[in-house]
């Protein structure tokens, strides 16, 4: 019951910040969208049990590709760009206590799996074990999904060569 | 049969084509000396053909390899009386064609005897082949040679008649093919074989609702090639505008493979369906012969007078090939080898003078007998074969049909008789306005009248007018057992009278002697089929 | 009990891919340590990997069974379209050869991208679970994404790729929910286990909303109609041998895909268990029946009108999507079959026409007009019979392969009682030669525009117009070899259900 109520509210959420993103005119107001629609997407991973997902969501989406968003959106200097805001000294303070908190926690949780050893052997299909769905994630990616795991390696390739093709001079 | 003699009739004038590909385009006179010795080749080599077993009823010269396996089609060639003539019509007509664009074609040689040559191919191919997928796949490849041959070579809209032609074409066989693969997967729920081999389907017994929607299938593609009303109007287009060559090769084999299908494929492999539309095509033919020869009547070009005169004959020619008579499917057969020599003859004799004046518009011409009495001469012996003068090739062919008719309804043989005498009309209109009065258009005066090479395109097809009217009986033995395995096919649904178990007496009253032949023709001998084979022998053939 | 992890088998069958693979790392460091102007020599060493996959291929082929934890098929079927990629990518790099020179692109990513592309081809025509299928397809489709706009100068370029990649990602996440769905459905996101999960049972209306989102999806990627609209523009703004490759691999491996789908996963599916439509019981058969008749009949119309031969090439082939999902349709051995024989006819005949108007690109003149073919036959009268040759093929005109690939594709419909499906397919046939003659006119009857650049053949185009020619003709008149093989190989559709053994 709580996970249905969890879930839709969540789901609204994550459709309406995804309106947000592509009808506001501000660019960094629609990269802050974004940043909010991945974190929504990130705890739906975790009412869901995937603590793995919502982790990666969380460092590569909100954490790498946001920033990389907001580097393209302040070099290509659009108009009504991040000028708008005004009291960097308060950002700096709300800066500094997120960055702490986040490190806070990735220490806690390194700390909690390093006390927990890995079995020897696991079996290939098993169920929820200790040691969270990332052990298993891992060992499902690393035998039975390999193939995509691999593949996917090749379309990361492929991405980022296709990037700097598009995106360098014509000579 | 060991020596493959269809293959090598076949693939002559590929092999001709093939060897063109490696001559250089400049050497027009090369070209045309290979040219013609590959297409005379190829009627030197199907004459062998003329020489079969009359009276064995079963597929001469057969050859067979395998092909495609998996689906069951196979190389599969073999003739029989029909298709032997028709063969010979086509080396015949080819290389008459290729003769007469001698000094017609000067652009583009090569690539004009190149598909002047696969064409033949396909026409060959088409006729000879009893694999249907075989069949169908020379039947298309006939399609595209054509195309150029107007489109590039032709006058007028070239463009536009090419393209009619094509995809009226087009779109007739491929619901053709439908209806090839529906008795193909029929034949399979009945023998569990997948196979294209005509002879097979030729003894299936196919249901009549099948039947009935496979020969509206076949109907469309042979229909719009014999040309049938109302699917005739690529016909005229074509016609007028393709060069001299393509208009006789037109004429002359390629309306015959809407024949040639009716015959070989509808009749034999659905007769129900057949008998079932026999008041269909019987008043679509009265249509086409009254109304192409009213329509050639008032045509003022020459060549597109010619060209409705096809309708009308070929209207003809399909009234006697529904009948369903022996006498008339005979005379069906005669008659379209008729309509090959004389019409193409006719085509020649528009190019002879369309060469020198360059219009076809027959106002343009007059008194032209005075000019060129060599042509004149053999433009009235074309004209009295078309016609169906006695003594010519015509007359042999109409009498059968009208003969083969008039027992089944003489009311379609009153309509088929005044085509005849419209025929007359026109032709004889049109000689009179060309040949005919004083010469009163200075150009006419300076035509010069037929050199040599000229005259030999006529050659052949006057000895061949000439011999057909006197003496036909050779052509006629030839086509006994073909149009036997035909009606028994057909007609076998009637009565008991031509089928071979009943042989006491013969009971059908649809089949009677001809009336007396006119003097110097021995009497048909129709004891093969009249009747059974222990009453045949006692009587005496007419004539051999 | 089966070993864990990657065996030394699985490097075994997975050779093509690894030796693809490799290459395109390979081409990558050649790019950068080649001197300057010797990067014509990549062509040859990409075609030399090719060549190797090949015939690492042949080594594994007659096998039949999965490796790789079940996530990977090794059989005829799979075989048989990964011979088709490498051969449809072979022609493409020969292509490219001079084509990049004209452009002025750089070869090195060039060719990465399209063994790239390869690659993921491959992986979408052996994959039997979802994840690895679409793995396989998004390779493809970014590879795809960024050759379509490489040429960067040309504007036509950048905005096919903008459309491209747009309208891909939008299609690609719908067949992406629909493959979600199928896993909520089955909990597993194997093919094989689905299929046996859904085997009996109503699908209810999330099956057949999963369904339709499939259909969608794939019919982007097939471009069938009405998921075509990127097909015209994509293909007329992308280098000339990309809109080859994308034409023939993407679709060829689209459809591999979509068999792998819905044969192997869905086959209880096919007639009923969708739900009703207009009473009748609904399965996906029917919706592949709508787009086939749609895209035939729309692509044919709309190529009729068209005067740039890309474009008309781009809507002849959606008219071919249509084609081919007659044998889908059918849906028995001899329609996949069909649908086998089909694909790799159309590989030879796309490319050969594709290579004429490569063959038109040189300086200063774009070339994809119609009317740039004018007069054709008199200035390499080589290239024009070719091109007639692909267009009688494209048409269904034997003695050509496109016809016996028709004919297959009409027996497989008549057989399975589609006659209506097979009216209409012979009758846009028929339509379709219209705007076929047309270039053959072009060629054959105009005379050449006063002052145009001469035409020029390299020897690796002439290279790919023999192959094209040859291929066409030879499997026209003597298809046996091409029969025999898209019917083993379509019969092992679905029949490979145990994990192979050791070697030999």
């Amino acid at each position: 019951m709580l996970d249905a109520i969890a879930f839709y509210t969540l789901a609204a959420l994550i459709l309406a910040f995804a309106i947000a993103v592509i009808t506001a005119r501000n660019p960094v107001h629609s990269v802050v969208f974004l940043v909010i629609n991945f974190l929504a997407v990130a705890i739906v991973y975790i009412v869901l049990g995937a603590e793995f997902l919502a982790m990666i969501q969380v460092l590569v989406y909100a954490g790498g590709i946001v920033v990389l968003y907001l580097f393209v959106v302040m070099l290509v200097n659009l108009k009504r760009g991040p000028e708008a805001h005004q009291d960097p000294r308060r950002q700096t303070g709300a800066g500094v206590g997120l960055a702490v908190a986040v490190l806070a926690e990735l220490t806690a949780i390194l700390a909690y799996t390093g006390r927990n050893p890995l079995p020897a052997v696991v079996p290939a299909a098993s169920a929820r074990g200790p040691g969270g769905n990332t052990e298993q994630l891992g060992w499902l990616l690393y035998t039975t999904y390999l193939i995509p795991f691999e593949v996917a390696s090749m379309l990361l390739l492929v991405a980022m060569i296709g990037a700097i093709v598009l995106a360098r001079k014509v000579d | 049969m060991t020596y493959h003699l269809l293959s090598i009739v076949l693939f002559t004038p590929l092999a001709g084509a093939l060897v063109l590909l490696f001559v250089p385009r400049a050497q027009v006179d090369a070209i045309r000396w290979i040219a013609n010795a590959f297409a005379l080749a190829g009627f030197v080599v199907s004459l062998p053909l003329w020489n079969f077993d009359v009276q064995a009823a079963q597929w001469h010269f057969v050859e067979k390899a395998e092909w495609i396996p998996s689906i069951g089609a196979t190389y599969y060639l073999g003739v029989d009386g029909f298709s032997i003539l028709l063969i010979l019509l086509t080396t015949l007509m080819g290389f008459i064609s290729v003769l007469s664009s001698w000094e017609a074609i000067t652009d583009r040689v090569k690539e004009y005897y190149i598909v002047l040559l696969v064409l033949q191919t396909g026409m060959l191919g088409a006729f000879m082949s009893l694999d249907f997928l075989l069949f169908f796949l020379f039947w298309e490849v006939m399609l595209v040679p054509m195309y150029f041959v107007i489109g590039i070579w032709g006058g007028g809209r070239r463009l536009y008649s090419a393209i009619k032609f094509f995809l009226y074409t087009l779109v007739g066989s491929v619901v053709m093919l439908l209806g090839i693969l529906a008795l193909y997967f029929y034949n399979h729920t009945v023998t569990g074989v997948y196979t294209f081999d005509v002879t097979q389907f030729q003894q299936l017994a196919v249901p009549f609702n099948i039947q009935r929607w496979v020969f509206l299938a076949f109907f469309l593609g042979f229909a719009i090639k014999v040309p049938m009303f109302p699917f005739h109007t690529w016909l005229p287009d074509a016609h007028t505008d393709a060069p001299t060559a393509g208009s006789v090769i037109l004429a002359a084999v390629l309306l015959k493979m809407g024949t040639y299908g009716f015959i070989r494929f509808s009749l034999p492999i659905l007769p129900e369906a057949s008998h079932y539309f026999v008041p269909l095509i019987v008043w679509l033919s009265v249509i086409g012969i009254v109304y192409g020869a009213l329509v050639a009547l008032a045509q003022t070009d020459w060549k597109r007078l010619v060209a409705y005169s096809s309708v009308s004959h070929m209207g003809m020619v399909m009234l006697g090939m529904f009948a369903l008579t022996p006498v008339a499917l005979t005379g069906s057969i005669v008659q379209q080898l008729n309509h090959g020599i004389s019409t193409g003859a006719l085509f020649l004799i528009v190019g002879i003078v369309y060469e020198r004046r360059h219009t076809r518009e027959i106002s343009d011409y007059g008194g032209l007998s005075k000019v060129m009495p060599v042509f004149a001469v053999v433009f009235l012996i074309m004209t009295l074969s078309s016609i169906g003068l006695p003594a010519l090739n015509g007359f042999i062919g109409e009498l059968l049909i009208l003969a083969g008719v008039f027992v089944v309804n003489k009311l379609w043989a009153a309509v088929a008789a005044s085509g005849i005498v419209l025929g007359a009309a026109y032709m004889l209109w049109l000689y009179q306005r060309t040949m005919f009065g004083t010469v009163d258009k200075p150009e006419n005066a300076k035509l010069t009248d037929l050199n040599l090479r000229e005259f030999a395109t006529f050659a052949p097809l006057i000895a061949l007018a000439v011999w057909i009217g006197i003496y036909p009986a050779p052509l006629l033995r030839r086509l006994d057992t073909s149009v036997a395995r035909v009606i028994t096919r057909v007609n076998s649904v009637y009565g008991p009278a031509l089928a071979k178990s009943n042989c006491t007496t013969p009971t059908a009253p649809a089949i009677t002697r001809p009336p007396a032949p006119t003097p110097g023709a021995p009497s048909l001998d129709l004891t093969g089929f009249a009747a059974c084979a222990d009453e045949a022998a006692p009587k005496k053939p007419g004539g051999k | 009990m089966m070993p864990l992890g990657f065996t030394r088998l699985d490097f075994y069958y997975l050779l093509p891919e690894l030796i693809v693979t490799a290459g395109a790392v390979a081409l990558l460091g050649g790019d950068v340590l080649l001197a300057r102007g010797r990067h014509r020599l990549l062509t040859w060493v990409g075609l030399a990997f090719l060549g190797a996959a090949a015939v690492a291929l042949a080594f594994i082929s007659g096998r039949e069974g999965t490796v790789a934890q079940g996530m990977y098929s090794v059989d005829g079927f799979a075989v048989f379209f990964k011979l088709l990629f490498l051969v449809a990518a072979a022609l493409t790099i020969l292509m490219s050869h001079r084509y990049l020179d004209v452009e002025g692109a750089r070869p090195g990513e060039y060719y990465f991208l399209v063994l790239c592309a390869t690659l993921g081809m491959m992986v979408m025509a052996a994959g039997v679970d979802l994840v690895t299928l679409f793995i396989g397809l998004e390779t493809m489709a970014v590879s795809f994404y960024i050759l379509v706009g490489y040429i960067k100068p040309s504007r036509r370029s950048n905005e096919a790729s903008i459309k491209y990649f747009l309208l891909g990602t939008f299609s690609l996440g719908l067949l992406l929910y629909g493959m979600s769905l199928l896993y909520g459905l089955t909990g597993s996101t194997e093919l094989r286990t689905i299929a046996t999960t859904l085997a009996g049972g109503r699908g209810g209306p999330l099956l057949a909303l999963a369904v339709m989102l499939l259909v969608a999806g794939m019919g982007f990627k097939i471009a069938a109609v009405p998921f075509h609209a990127w097909a015209p523009d994509v293909y007329e703004g992308a280098p000339t041998p990309i809109t080859a490759f994308i034409s023939v691999g993407s679709k060829a491996a689209s459809f591999a895909m979509l068999l792998r789908i819905f044969f192997e996963g869905l086959p209880a599916f096919r007639m009923d268990g969708l739900g009703t439509i207009f009473g009748q019981p609904l399965g996906w058969t029917y919706f592949f029946y709508v787009l086939s008749i749609v895209s035939m009949t729309l692509g044919n119309l709309a190529a009729l009108t068209q005067n740039n031969l890309k474009r008309m090439l781009a809507y002849s082939s959606i008219a071919h999507a249509g084609y081919l999902l007659i044998g889908i349709v059918a849906a028995t051995p001899r329609g996949v079959m069909a649908a086998l024989v089909y694909l790799m006819v159309y590989t030879f005949m796309q490319l050969g026409a594709f290579a004429i108007v490569v063959l038109m690109r040189r300086q200063d003149v774009i070339g994809d007009e119609l009317k740039d073919l004018s007069g054709l036959s008199v200035r390499q009268p080589a290239a024009a019979v070719a091109m007639l040759i692909f267009m009688l093929s494209l048409g269904g005109i034997p003695p050509t392969a496109g016809f016996m690939g028709k004919f297959s594709l009409f027996a497989a419909a008549i057989e399975s009682g589609y006659v209506g499906l097979a009216i209409i397919g012979v009758l846009n046939s028929a339509i379709s030669l219209y705007y076929y003659v047309r270039v053959v006119v072009y060629m054959w009857v105009r005379r050449e525009e006063a002052a145009a650049p001469p035409v020029v053949m390299s020897r690796a185009l002439a290279l790919v117009l023999i192959v094209a020619v040859a291929g066409t003709l030879v499997l026209g008149v003597y298809p046996r070899a091409l029969f025999d093989l898209a019917q083993a190989s379509a019969s092992t559709l679905g029949r490979a259900d145990q994990a192979l053994g050791l070697l030999r």
